[in-house]
């Protein structure tokens, strides 16, 4: 659903743009393929690599390791391994749902959504090429932090 | 051959690492070209639309728009304009890179960035109803409620920590000053461009030759360092 509107609305600027100046949007599309290719083999190899990581490391062992009685090593684990992958939403809240089921303390679960969407361990080497290694170390860090001061929080509140 | 592999480290990484797979274990090798497969769709319908959105923002958008709204200076509001963008944003935090950078090159604020990448990354509208319909809206509404002002808290660290000679300038900006580096900047505008830098972003888009650079025509000598009185 979202991907439709962002589509919509790269349609609608894009079309806008032609009207308004072919010369600009000319200019705009070749940034745009340049953008696209320095990104996207960079992608492709990233996404290959987490693939590989979770089809060797299946949803079970996962679920295995944060849904331990432990809630200070399931809260490490479900950092941990948030801070290595990146998982699609629509496999990341089933997960989720499941390791709660199974046992897993609310304080790992927000542990490991928050460091898997704001961590990125696998987008390292992309963040760098845009921002630089200082920019990316510190906010990785800084973001792992905050994910687990998030995390403890909840285990607090609710 | 090489300087391909020095190019693209990562992918040569990953296919060494499916050799060695398919080598060890074929039916793993199997499961991660399927997960493959899933991710790859991802990647082609949102990274199109957002390089076409980013660089029509680049070509479109003045950049004194972005410093009022994304500067240092924006305040509140910045913080609040950054937190939407993320908030209505759509697909992974790398398809988010693209965008803050143009934004950043443009004047947005260091801190104002991270706050847009947090937010792409965490604060999304669609994945909060399915967040809810998941693990319920107790644990969303906490967890949502707790990540935005530590989002800020993290902008306003990083701008402390990161300042701007902290980030490499964009492909586009460094072939123009690699073009202007070569320019005699003294900003003559025989050429017909008001100044050096405009002459050096035409000739980095193919409309204008270096050779239409009077100064640098009429003499042989190391650009740059030469003595006026020439």
């Amino acid at each position: 659903m979202t991907t439709i509107i962002l589509i919509a609305i790269a349609a609608g600027f894009f079309l806008w743009s032609l009207i308004k100046s072919r010369k600009k949007t000319k200019e705009s599309l070749k940034i745009a393929k340049g953008l696209f290719i320095s990104t996207a083999i960079q992608i492709v190899g990233v996404l290959a690599l987490v693939s590989l990581f979770l089809a060797i490391i299946p949803p079970e062992l996962i679920r295995r390791v944060m849904g331990g009685t432990n809630e200070a090593v399931s809260v490490l684990w479900g950092s941990l391994i948030g801070t290595v992958t990146i998982i699609p939403a629509f496999i990341a809240f089933p997960l989720s749902k499941q390791l709660m089921e199974a046992g897993a303390t609310l304080t790992a679960i927000a542990a490991f959504l928050t460091t898997l969407t704001m961590v990125g361990f696998a987008t390292f080497p992309i963040e760098k090429e845009y921002f630089g290694t200082k920019f990316t170390v510190y906010r990785n860090l800084f973001s792992f932090f905050a994910a687990i001061s998030v995390a403890l929080l909840i285990g607090v509140i609710l | 051959m090489m300087t391909f592999i020095k190019k693209h480290k990562l992918i040569t990484v990953a296919a060494l690492a499916y050799i060695i797979t398919l080598i060890i274990s074929p039916e793993i090798f199997i499961n991660a070209i399927k997960q493959n497969g899933a991710f790859l769709l991802e990647m082609l319908e949102i990274l199109p639309p957002i390089m076409v959105i980013s660089s029509l923002i680049s070509v479109w958008v003045p950049n004194d728009v972005i410093i009022k709204g994304f500067g240092n200076t924006s305040g509140i509001k910045g913080k609040l304009f950054s937190i939407l963008i993320g908030a209505f944003s759509a697909g992974p935090i790398y398809a988010g890179f693209p965008v803050a950078k143009t934004l950043y090159d443009k004047g947005a604020s260091v801190g104002n960035v991270v706050i847009i990448l947090s937010a792409w990354a965490v604060v999304k509208v669609p994945m909060y109803l399915v967040e809810t319909s998941f693990l319920g809206a107790a644990f969303a509404n906490t967890r949502y409620l707790l990540t935005i002002p530590l989002i800020i808290f993290l902008g306003y660290l990083m701008q402390r920590f990161v300042k701007r000679e902290d980030i490499p300038v964009s492909e586009l900006d460094r072939k123009i000053t690699e073009i202007y580096d070569q320019l005699p900047q003294r900003h003559c505008g025989a050429c017909g461009y008001t100044d050096c830098h405009e002459f050096a972003k035409a000739v980095n888009e193919g409309e204008a030759d270096m050779s239409e650079c009077k100064i640098l025509s009429r003499s042989s000598d190391k650009p740059g360092n030469r003595p006026l009185d020439t």
